[in-house]
């Protein structure tokens, strides 16, 4: 038991190494961290919106409403395809968010009706009895539309909130229809706010094909009714290639126009008529499908309202062979040549394109406009100074519970055993440390006292081995005896009470949300890596001192 | 170089249940307590829990003075507002009831209006059954200019909301349950306008009505869970009379710490909810310990009566026992001290939770094990000591 092979001990050394290297990065100065590199000093644990301080939101998106909507524009096109198809129809409703009912006047005609609804969209379910047919959208097609608004809104939001780039914020979704979105750093909401409710500038514009005919030789001058705008394309490249040109851009007060970047960094850019052809606002939708013929590439599709289907029928009519920009907030997005007038309010984008492009493209097209609404649900603003108060306390408190909990140690059980425990309990504290930097956890205040909880309930292992060392001592074991039946007979306490413990912390990270999950990641880390540092290296170090000493008696 | 100091004698000859009579009176009584207190006195829920505001402010100079501020946030007609000295003098926690979002809100965010936007703005509720809030400004205001302004409630909108083109009234739609979660907002704005003179808000919290039914259906969740993952562990690696016990004492451990928690007043917030599944996972892990001891004893000392064999166990692992208790109460004692006014109901709970954990392991745990008549007879033979096979 006590005999250690080598390799066991090089593998035992090798994690404590590694512990303590992962979480150095976390205990030393920015100088130092700035002059490391990049991808060793980033590994640093967060810290949780309760110690930074910041803003912390809870959105709910009405996908009701959206899907009432959505049901809507169906029972029109129903009503107008019944009619088509001459299939007398008494009543279409919508119930909201959930599904159209038509009754028929003719219940004979159910079969032709229902054809007709599958040709319209055939992933429609369809039930109901006798005149009346029920139609609602697939639990499959319901979840995809879910998730495509609260994606859209989750692309949206990064716009808005963080048009400059710095601020780091979190978004991201939370089960089915809400979204989490936290700013560290701030406490003025109301800006915040202003943001979520601004609308990104999506336009339609003609390119001025004679100035773009001159390729990259750009003339200096252009006419009046034309300007410069870059590309999406030429705009990532550039970030890509000169960032410091990007952070001049972004950093620009006032902003700079798409022309000047234009002018200033030459990224590829397309000159466009300054007349908008329509504005996002009036686009409805636009996704991602497939082409009917020609192989299925994939392509664009996207849908006006009668405004925009009236404007946009004109202005393709008149510009057959030119090409359309598509302008978002600055960039050009597409700019896909008309290729004859498009006058049903919908028309599609096709070119070359991988089904990831198109899923992009149109979510940039509905990028204009908030699908639903999003209610604040919960909110939290916590000011940076508390912040640091929070975590003065929790510092001061993990030091004073790991300063008293080590001279317990001590005092109970001699310089070597409690002197090794407390080893033990500060190679825990490393381990916490880099299992939460790999992790990319978050520390909250709750989490501080998890760690606290943690110094205090990590030694129980190291107890319940000395302790039982001790009875095999009394028992007249030898030294050697004493220690390896000590950790072999305190094998089975050990994990049995950690495992209770580690179930209520691992049930609480489940349920719980927020800073209790930092309480719940820091305990159960915490008493998993205690089983190594408790067990397995006190072990190894007692093995070695007992080779070194030869201790006749144990003083235990 | 120092000697352990040895707390326990390991030879010590204490009759624990010798109590246990006494031990099952005084724990019965103060369950029944505690159960009384919970249902007819009830938890002093957070906002978590409950829904509402929570806004930390300190004086910009000298002390609070709570008084005065219970009057001007009272007097603001927000509801059940409550005050409490946070940490120190100067800090204040103020509690606000969960708005409902009715015709009061509504009037609440013209005055935020006006305040902050200028004189001439009004609000004013909708038709009845619906939520819809119609704002006036006084000039007439294109979209961005009515964006600007809902924001200033703090109201999130999206364009369908707002009204085309520049116009003087905006009529904004929402449900009667998105109007009560905007309320929350609402109250907060309020409060901000009414003490910021004399205040400075640190932080604020707001939890809608919708998520706090949600946060406490999955506390209760939380709680039920993890006492049935904990038995369904005990029981399968120890005889069912092992894991009654141990349900049992984790049971009077959880329900003495709610009693505290009502006793004290204490605000039971999710950290609160988290303080409890800890000490569920705590109560078991000292019981766990001894079980492990008294069937390895069972195991050994087939002729021993029980209550002997429980006393030998439980003086077998006391300075276990006693050393862990202590090092924990240690720790959650410095909690405490200095862990600040956010932890502090956290730790009082947990420290509760230490001494009783402690307790019921030894007088209810164990004495349980007398009561349900466990025999070594009882003992999974497939059980027989693996350890002294490998030895």
């Amino acid at each position: 038991m006590l005999n250690l092979p080598r390799w066991q001990t090089i593998v035992i050394i090798a994690i404590t190494v590694l512990s303590g290297l992962f979480a150095l990065p976390n205990m030393l100065p920015t100088s130092v961290l700035d002059a490391l590199p990049h991808w060793y000093s980033q590994n640093r644990i967060n810290l949780g919106l309760d110690l930074r301080g910041g803003a912390h939101f809870l959105l709910e998106a009405d996908l009701r409403s959206v899907l009432t909507e959505r049901l809507t524009n169906l029972s029109d096109s129903v009503r107008a395809d019944m009619r088509k198809q001459q299939v007398g129809i008494k009543d279409v409703t919508v119930e909201p968010g959930r599904a159209v009912i038509i009754v028929l006047r003719d219940e004979t005609q159910r079969t032709k009706a229902i054809d007709a609804i599958r040709a319209l969209d055939p992933t429609l379910a369809v039930s109901g009895s006798g005149d009346t047919i029920r139609v609602a959208y697939s639990e499959q097609e319901l979840f995809r539309r879910k998730k495509e608004v609260i994606d859209q809104s989750i692309e949206i939001l990064r716009r808005r909130v963080d048009e400059t780039g710095t601020l780091e914020p979190t978004i991201v979704r939370q089960g089915d229809e809400r979204i989490l979105l936290q700013v560290p750093g701030i406490k003025d909401t109301t800006d915040l706010k202003r943001k979520i409710n601004q609308t990104a500038k999506l336009t339609f514009h003609l390119v001025n094909e004679d100035v773009a005919a001159a390729g990259a030789n750009i003339p200096t001058t252009l006419p009046p009714t034309t300007f410069l705008v870059p590309t999406r394309e030429g705009v990532q490249e550039l970030r890509r290639t000169n960032p410091k040109a990007w952070e001049d851009i972004q950093a620009a007060n006032p902003r700079m126009s798409p022309e000047q970047i234009c002018r200033r960094y030459q990224p590829q850019c397309l000159p466009v008529l300054k007349r908008v052809v329509v504005g996002g606002e009036d686009l409805d939708d636009s996704k991602a499908t497939f082409e009917q013929q020609q192989g299925g590439r994939p392509i664009i599709s996207f849908t006006f309202n009668s405004a925009g289907g009236r404007a946009f029928c004109a202005a393709t009519r008149a510009n057959i062979g030119k090409r359309l920009a598509i302008q978002l907030d600055g960039e050009i997005i597409s700019a896909p040549v008309v290729q004859s007038a498009i006058c049903g309010g919908s028309g599609i984008i096709t070119g070359t394109f991988t089904t990831q492009q198109t899923q992009e493209q149109a979510l940039l097209l509905r990028s204009g406009a908030l699908p639903a609404t999003l209610t604040i649900i919960q909110e939290s603003t916590v000011g940076a100074d508390l912040g640091a108060d929070a975590i003065r306390a929790g510092t001061v408190a993990a030091l004073a519970a790991t300063v008293l909990v080590a001279i317990l140690m001590f005092v109970a059980y001699g310089p070597v055993f409690g002197g090794f425990a407390n080893l033990a309990m500060l190679v825990n504290l490393l381990m916490v440390f880099a299992g939460m930097s790999i992790l990319g956890a978050s520390l909250t205040l709750p989490g501080m006292a998890g760690l606290v909880l943690t110094v205090g309930m990590a030694v129980d292992s190291n107890v319940l081995i000395y302790e039982r060392v001790r009875e095999e001592k009394a028992l007249g074991r030898s030294a050697f005896s004493s220690i390896a039946t000590g950790y072999e007979r305190a094998m089975s306490a050990i994990i049995d009470a950690n495992l209770t413990t580690l179930i209520a912390a691992v049930l609480l990270f489940g349920f719980g949300s927020g800073p209790i999950r930092g309480f719940a990641t820091t305990l159960s880390l915490g008493l998993l890596t205690s089983m190594f540092s408790s067990t397995i290296f006190t072990r190894m170090l007692l093995a070695v001192w007992v080779r070194w000493r030869r201790p006749t008696e144990l003083v235990i | 170089m120092w000697k352990p100091v040895h707390l326990f004698a390991f030879k010590r000859k204490f009759d624990f249940l010798r109590w246990r009579k006494a031990a099952l009176i005084l724990s019965t009584l103060v369950n029944v307590l505690a159960i009384l207190a919970v249902v007819f006195v009830g938890l002093n829920f957070g906002i978590d829990f409950k829904g509402g505001i929570a806004l930390q402010v300190r004086a910009k100079q000298g002390v609070a003075q709570l008084d005065a501020l219970r009057a001007t946030v009272g007097g603001l007609g927000v509801g059940e507002v409550s005050l409490q000295e946070f940490g120190e003098a100067s800090s204040v926690l103020i509690r606000i009831q969960r708005q409902e979002g009715d015709a009061q809100c509504v009037a609440g965010a013209q005055r935020v209006m006006q305040k902050r936007t200028g004189a001439g703005w009004q609000a004013k509720p909708g038709p009845a059954g619906t939520g819809d809030v119609e704002f006036t400004s006084p000039a007439a205001l294109d979209g961005a200019g009515w964006r600007d302004a809902v924001s200033r409630v703090g109201l999130t909108v999206i364009e369908r909301q707002l009204p085309r083109g520049t116009t003087n009234t905006a009529k904004i739609d929402m449900t009667p349950e998105q109007r009560a979660e905007w309320c929350q907002q609402v109250a907060i704005k309020l409060v901000e306008d009414a003490i910021s003179a004399n205040y400075e808000i640190r932080g604020t919290e707001s939890v809608g009505p919708k998520i706090g039914d949600e946060l406490m259906q999955s506390g209760i969740w939380a709680v039920i869970a993890t006492m049935a993952a904990i038995v369904v562990y005990v029981w399968f690696r120890y005889e069912w009379q092992f894991g009654v016990g141990a349900l049992i004492a984790m049971l009077h451990d959880v329900i003495t710490t709610l009693g505290i928690f009502v006793l004290l007043q204490l605000d039971f917030s999710l950290t609160a909810l988290a303080a409890v599944l800890t000490i569920a996972g705590y109560s078991i892990n000292d019981t766990v310990v001894i079980f492990d001891r008294v069937r390895e004893n069972m195991r050994r000392y087939k002729k021993l009566g029980l209550i002997e064999l429980l006393n030998l166990s439980l003086n077998e692992t006391l300075s276990r026992t006693l050393m862990t208790s202590g090092t924990v109460f240690v720790a959650v004692l410095v909690l405490v001290l200095f862990g600040g006014p956010v932890l502090y109901s956290f730790s009082i709970g947990m420290l509760w939770g230490v001494i009783v954990g402690t307790y019921s392991s030894i007088w209810i745990a164990c004495a349980a094990l007398v009561y349900l008549n466990l025999r070594p007879d009882q003992l999974r033979p497939a059980d027989e000591e693996p350890a002294k096979a490998k030895a």
